[in-house]
């Protein structure tokens, strides 16, 4: 069965770059800009692996992988930011991340953790 | 210790004329021994043998008592304070400021660029840590340059891709291309803009009261019947050029409530009301239908040309003590940067919200003011919000309070207070929060 990604980003050329290479690599892939959607997204799309971005409009990703964490069998999470501090991933990590990786990333970075995530 | 420069002048007076100590005291009825310590200020001086002394020197009394400006001695007092192990001379302080009035000017403005430029370095350290400007720059660039790298990556490792798709990532990388230097060069503006002006004032606080001075506290223009908030971008337009943007928003607001004030209590209504009934606040909140911090506020404000008025200060704090008004008198400074006095009637009115305060005060100088200060809340329409307080304190020197407002009556306690605790004389002080270094 096609493992599902559900892209959470605001920056849509990095959505379109990342959907490009992740449906190449076989994965169903859709995308949210909205924080505010997403979990709404989550439910419908029932994705195996969400790429969460930290800052997003109308909802941040700490916030939303709160929620995540609080499904029973949720998805696995990526969280991708542009802040690498030690205390942002100190805050993931805490809150139960899988996956912790900082922009900007190589493709073969992200495709390779995307399939270490999901194998 | 007499911190007074009284003896210094009689001195001075007596060498000028070419008159004997020896002299002087016999013509004066004092003895040669406590004249000697008179001059040399280890006397305090008063009442008729100060104006014996005075007829005999040939000047009036009042020439030879101390009119050192207190705000400058404060200052000094400060800079003594900020580097105790050099040991400064602290008793012979206002006799410094006496006869070297220029030389301690100039301390006290090094002392207080020292102090401002140590406030900007903490501030702009905090900000590389936490400034959401950055942080939101940063974001953008690392995110600019994610979608680039991203996209020429597959560009270039990827053969078979559509001619369309292949437009697209050329267009993001363009667009990318050009919202990142877009981004970057805003940074740079913000640094360059930022040192640029924290070459000339230390924090948009200081910027903000240099703009308030300039305009010695008033606003005419505001202040005409048909002023409007457009009347605020021509003050700002002025003013725009030197200022930056936290500058200019303080600023605005400062002014907006201003505007606000004169469209509730108009100037020339106001100054006729606030005469008749003698400066007190409770009665023009009551005219005009306002609140006590409104009044204080156009008080404040309102001696002018052509407005008789007594000379009034103003501060307004927030519940942690952070200045947020100072609008200081010459002889009641306002510390900058808090740390002042914890008696002022102005955080005594937290432990009582909404209850005006009026008590007499007396700095260690010994010069009385009368404080008039109330804490009230923001307005707010918001549920399950906390209470944001808000307290403002009016000082009116003594002698205006009793030419312009016979109302407020000095025969009640007078409280013995400071300007902060480091510099403040009153050794056993239960207020004391640190040690005194006099």
């Amino acid at each position: 069965m096609t493992k599902r990604i559900l892209i959470v980003e605001d920056e849509p050329n990095i959505i379109e770059s990342l959907s490009f290479l992740l449906d190449r690599a076989g994965y169903l892939v859709e995308s949210e800009q909205d924080g505010a959607e997403a979990m709404a997204r989550i439910d419908t799309f029932q994705p195996d692996l969400v790429i969460l971005d930290v800052m997003l409009p109308n909802r941040s990703g700490f916030d939303i992988l709160r929620d995540i964490d609080g499904l029973d069998t949720g998805p696995k999470v990526l969280m991708l930011t542009a802040k690498g501090q030690a205390r942002d991933r100190q805050t993931a990590e805490e809150i139960g991340v899988t996956r912790f990786m900082t922009k900007p990333f190589s493709n073969s970075e992200i495709v390779l953790a995307v399939q270490e995530m999901l194998s | 210790m007499v911190h007074s420069l009284t003896g210094t002048r009689i001195r001075q007076q007596r060498t000028r004329i070419g008159l004997s100590q020896t002299a002087l005291a016999r013509q004066a009825g004092i003895s040669t021994s406590y004249l000697n310590l008179i001059e040399h200020n280890k006397r305090g001086i008063a009442g008729k043998v100060l104006l014996s002394l005075a007829r005999e020197l040939g000047v009036p009394a009042q020439s030879l008592t101390d009119d050192t400006d207190s705000g400058l001695t404060t200052a000094l007092q400060e800079a003594a304070a900020y580097l105790p192990k050099e040991a400064p001379e602290t008793a012979s302080l206002t006799e410094f400021a006496g006869r070297f009035p220029g030389w301690s000017r100039l301390l006290a403005a090094v002392f207080r660029k020292t102090q401002d430029q140590d406030t900007a370095i903490a501030e702009l350290s905090d900000r590389l840590a936490h400034d959401p400007f950055l942080a939101e720059s940063l974001h953008i660039m690392l995110s600019n340059i994610t979608a680039i790298r991203s996209t020429a990556e597959i560009l270039r490792s990827v053969e078979d891709i559509g001619r369309d798709q292949t437009s697209r990532f050329h267009g993001a990388i363009h667009d990318e291309s050009k919202r990142l230097s877009e981004a970057a060069q805003a940074l740079i503006d913000y640094f360059e803009k930022d040192i640029g002006e924290n070459a000339r004032t230390a924090t948009p606080e200081e910027e903000f009261e240099k703009f308030l001075s300039k305009h010695d506290y008033r606003f005419p223009s505001l202040d005409l019947p048909d002023a409007d908030a457009d009347e605020i971008d021509v003050l700002l337009v002025d003013a725009a050029r030197s200022m930056s943007a936290p500058t200019r928003k303080l600023a605005r607001r400062m002014m907006q409530t201003y505007l606000d004030d004169t469209k509730i209590m108009p100037l020339s209504a106001f100054a006729a009301s606030a005469l008749a009934a003698d400066y007190n606040p409770s009665a023009l909140a009551a005219e005009f239908q306002t609140n006590l911090h409104a009044v204080f506020r156009r008080l404040a404000g309102l001696k002018r040309d052509g407005v008789a008025a007594p000379a009034i200060g103003l501060q307004i704090v927030n519940a942690a003590g952070h200045a947020l008004l100072r609008h200081p008198l010459t002889d009641f400074p306002l510390p900058r940067h808090g740390n002042a006095c914890p008696l002022w009637p102005i955080y005594q009115s937290f432990t009582q919200p909404e209850r005006p305060l009026l008590e007499w005060i007396e700095l260690p100088n010994g010069k009385q003011f009368v404080a008039l200060a109330v804490a009230l809340p923001r307005e707010t329409k918001a549920f399950d919000v906390p209470p944001d307080y808000r307290a403002a304190m009016l000082v009116i020197p003594k002698d205006q309070a009793r030419s312009f407002a016979p109302w407020l009556s000095n025969t009640q306690t007078v409280r013995q207070v400071g300007t902060s605790c480091r510099i403040c004389p009153r050794e056993n002080c239960p207020a004391r929060c640190e040690a005194t270094v006099f």
